[in-house]
């Protein structure tokens, strides 16, 4: 089945099995490979892109139900994205499988709610799991991030 | 011998080996092992500086402390620096081995990267000092140029490797003075991280070769068993599927994306032989540790400080308790893949996350039947390793599939194999007894742990019986504490659950035996448990500056907010002394860790915020652990078998706050990446047990109601 949808603003067509999660298009069909393998049941949160604007787990997501949809990923950010930025101001990662996951998740919620408490950072990160225990420098970060672009808003 | 295959330098580059002696740790593995390894320095002749490392990058910042030391030493950009994890050669092995682990990243190649970089300064000034004809004595080399301070004369050491090439190496170098090094202590930016942030493809899993196909594992649940044959039909009628190839202990469903395979591997019919430990569970693991703490076992000694029994015969009172922790899974957030590539030249190339290079090629050259030589072993960043890619379990399955197929292969775990096939640190059980005097002081310790040998799984060459499991009694036998007599035993309890070191390894486990029961002879004598850590240590001045320093910092005997509650621990890892006071409460019935305070002792250090980024690692992981990680065992096979149902810690369970006191004593430097983590789980139980008046003996913590 053909599925098109839009990757980081450029229209793309894959030709797949329309159960195939899009995570596994996004990394094997179209070669974007930030976002990563973790758990497959949507319960680590490594594989976290956009959909329309939402932070969605791509490895539960098939391709089915995105159809038209607007995907965003790590790839998308530009690479000096402001939480890009104090992601390593704040020298998060550490192996950095999880981080662009952790990004991506902070991307959104930044979004949403611009001036986050550390509880509301809590809570909206809480899918995306991290084993090498970088969480502290997760919440500076986001923290960082809010200053950041209220800043520049201002501006 | 070092071949021009194992190791090509540019022409006009200049190298200097680097001999890393390694001190000789207590305990038999260590006995067997050579004096040093080695890698190498290169300066090209473009001026850049590369360091061909066997240490493997899995996130701890090895890579960046090695480019800090060389920069500051030889006198150049940290930018000109980089890393690289050679290829396993002879230079590289360490016991014949060549892998990362022990905590050994920074401290084992600190002096030797200086003096390397030293030898490489004064040969490339001794080169310009030729040049122009001037005493070397006048030069100095800083930024990447020689300079003459006479006549401002200045040249690149990339136009200056080749002659220094030539010139005999310095023996000893004089190192350069702290006041000129750059990097060394303060925040520098670890290499690792700009590409990690941008999402590049920088691991196992994101090589992509090609003509590549995608294969996913299916593998036994039960520990061990072996593959009886598979349906082939279940698995090729999935869409997208090219073939199922059979290894020992499973099979391989090849397809051409990961959906695919992964879609043929749930599919495939597959039937495995029957083990004796078909029926295994946790409970009979569990009674079996415990019976090896009763009098029918035969203990193997470990230590025996002073007369255990004399101190027993004259106690006004013996404290006993028995304790008991699960299998915990390392739970790397990159599931195990390699991607592996047969070449018409006869080599095989293979891009693989491991710890262990040697351990790997070996297996993977036995698997496709080449000689060793023939095989390229790329190890790429580690997506997380915590001991878990020291092994090589994984690899020989993913060459045979790609030798069968005729294809590039991107060979994958799903995660529930990663957890299935854990190789998990060890479930183990421990009596403790003291003897205290009528005033309440510890005359005599007794420790005895229980449970299977991690050495006996993990070592190829197993452990024989009536011989010691180090990682079973270490840092208890050890331990810094000096009662009149201090005896520690081992029961050795087979089970045929694999296991592998996990981050500190036996120290996990028994900093938690230990530092538990200091607290409970405390409570049952009458006395702060801070103050009995200071008895017990009152001969050793550095061991009571990092406890008095932790103290202090946390306040601790300070006043607390209600339903709080303080504990400490303090547990000796890799070389580093490291005290941990938890402050906890209880919300919505489960503990709450607000802060931690943690005093490290690991010597000196390179990178401050390195150290920092390890402490606060490690101290999550542990609280992860202590709070909810268990593998239980039904059937002979794991019962937790992903995220959903292995409890690791969320950033909700975080602690609120974390502040790290590093305590540079000047003693030899320590390992970090690993200390910081054992004393964490008995910090927050003592604190638990302080809060509720209730005896935890047992982990996970979500094993118990508190109200």
């Amino acid at each position: 089945m053909k599925i098109t949808f839009k990757v980081n603003g450029e229209s793309r067509s894959v030709e797949a099995d329309p159960e195939m999660p899009l995570l596994w298009a996004l990394r094997d069909l179209l070669g974007l490979k930030g976002a990563k393998y973790g758990c497959g049941v949507g319960a680590c949160g490594a594989c976290t892109v956009h959909v329309n604007g939402r932070a969605m787990r791509s490895c539960a997501v098939p391709l089915k139900a995105v159809q038209g949809d607007e995907i965003r990923t790590i790839e998308g950010l530009g690479g000096n994205h402001p939480v890009q930025q104090a992601w390593l101001e704040e020298q998060v990662p550490q192996c950095g499988y999880c981080q662009t996951g952790q990004i991506m998740q902070a991307v959104a919620l930044l979004e949403k709610t611009p001036q986050p408490s550390s509880e509301q950072i809590r809570a909206g990160m809480e899918g995306v799991l991290c084993r090498c225990g970088t969480y502290p420098r997760i919440e500076a970060a986001v923290h960082r991030a809010a200053g950041a672009m209220t800043t520049k808003a201002e501006g | 011998m070092l071949t021009r295959r194992d190791f090509v330098l540019g022409s006009g580059a200049l190298a200097v080996a680097v001999s890393v002696p390694f001190r000789a740790e207590a305990g038999a593995e260590a006995a067997a092992r050579p004096p040093f390894v080695t890698a190498y320095l290169e300066v090209s002749p473009d001026g850049s500086v590369k360091l061909y490392s066997p240490t493997t990058e899995m996130g701890q910042g090895t890579h960046t402390g090695h480019a800090v030391i060389i920069a500051d030493e030889l006198g150049v950009d940290l930018e000109r620096v980089s890393v690289v994890t050679a290829e396993p050669a002879d230079p590289f092995r360490r016991n014949g081995q060549m892998g990362s682990g022990g905590s050994w990243g920074v401290r084992a190649w600190y002096q030797p990267l200086r003096k390397a970089s030293a030898q490489a300064r004064e040969a490339l000034i001794a080169a310009a000092a030729a040049q122009w004809s001037v005493p070397a004595a006048e030069c100095r080399l800083e930024r990447g140029e020689v300079v003459h301070a006479g006549s401002q004369r200045r040249q690149g050491i990339g136009a200056l490797a080749a002659a220094a090439a030539a010139l005999p190496l310095p023996a000893e170098p004089v190192l350069r003075p702290k006041s000129e090094l750059r990097y060394t202590g303060r925040k520098v930016p670890r290499v690792d991280l700009p590409a990690k942030v941008r999402g590049e493809p920088v691991f196992a899993s994101d090589v992509e070769r090609p003509n590549m196909v995608y294969a996913c594992a299916r593998l036994s649940e039960v520990f061990g068993a072996e593959l009886d044959g598979f349906d082939r039909e279940s698995a090729t009628a999935v869409s997208g599927v090219l073939d199922v190839v059979a290894f020992p202990g499973g099979a391989a469903v090849v397809a051409t994306n990961s959906w695919a395979a992964i879609r043929g591997a749930e599919a495939l019919r597959i039937r495995f032989k029957p083990t004796p430990h078909d029926k295994l569970d946790s409970a009979t693991i569990s009674r079996q540790m415990r019976a090896g703490l009763g009098d029918g076992a035969q203990p193997i000694n470990a230590r025996a400080d002073g007369d255990w029994a004399a101190a027993q015969a004259a106690a006004r009172r013996v404290v006993a308790a028995d304790y008991e922790v699960p299998y915990l899974s390392h739970a790397p957030m990159e599931p195990w893949n390699c991607t592996v590539e047969f070449g018409g030249d006869g080599e095989v190339h293979i891009w693989a996350p491991v710890q262990t290079q040697d351990r790997n090629r070996n297996a993977a050259a036995a698997a496709a039947g080449v000689p060793v030589d023939k095989i390229r072993l790329h190890t790429t960043l580690l997506g997380g390793g915590f001991g878990r890619r020291l092994g090589s379990d994984g690899i020989a399955a993913a060459v045979v599939t790609a030798k069968v197929v005729k294809r590039p292969v991107k060979f994958f775990w799903r995660r529930e194999d990663e957890f299935g096939q854990g190789w998990y640190r060890p479930a183990q059980a421990a009596r403790l007894q003291a003897a205290l005097d009528a005033d309440g002081r510890v005359t005599g310790l007794h420790v005895r742990t229980a449970g299977p040998a991690l050495s006996a799984s993990f070592s190829p060459q197993g452990l024989p019986a009536g011989q010691l499991d180090g990682s079973s009694v270490s840092t208890i036998r050890e331990s810094r504490y000096r009662p009149a007599a201090f005896h520690v035993e081992w029961v050795r309890v087979d089970q045929p659950v694999p296991m592998a070191p996990w981050r500190a390894v036996g120290a996990t486990q028994n900093g938690y035996f230990l530092e538990c029961f200091v607290d409970e002879v405390a409570r049952a004598a009458g006395r702060d448990p801070y103050q009995l850590r200071r008895e017990l240590l009152a001969h050793d001045p550095r061991a009571l500056n990092v406890i008095d320093t932790v103290a202090r910092a946390a306040g601790w005997g300070e006043p607390l907010p209600k339903g709080r509650a303080r504990g400490m621990a303090f547990v000796e890892s890799y070389g580093s002394l490291c005290a941990e006071v938890a402050e906890v409460s209880l919300r919505d019935g489960r503990p709450f860790v607000h802060r931690v305070v943690c005093a490290l002792d690991c010597g000196s250090i390179v990178l401050p915020d390195g150290v920092r980024s390890q402490v606060e690692g490690g101290i999550v992981q542990g609280l992860s652990a202590v709070l909810g990680e268990a593998v239980n065992v039904a059937a002979g096979a794991a019962v937790e078998r992903n995220f959903d149902t292995y409890s690791m810690l969320r950033i909700t369970d975080a602690p609120e706050r974390i502040e790290t006191i590093i305590i540079e004593s000047g003693e030899p430097m320590g390992g970090v990446g690993e200390p910081p983590l054992p004393p964490l789980a008995p910090a927050v139980v003592n604190a638990l047990v302080a809060l509720t008046g209730k005896s935890i003996r047992e982990l996970p913590l979500s094993r118990h109601r508190f109200a």
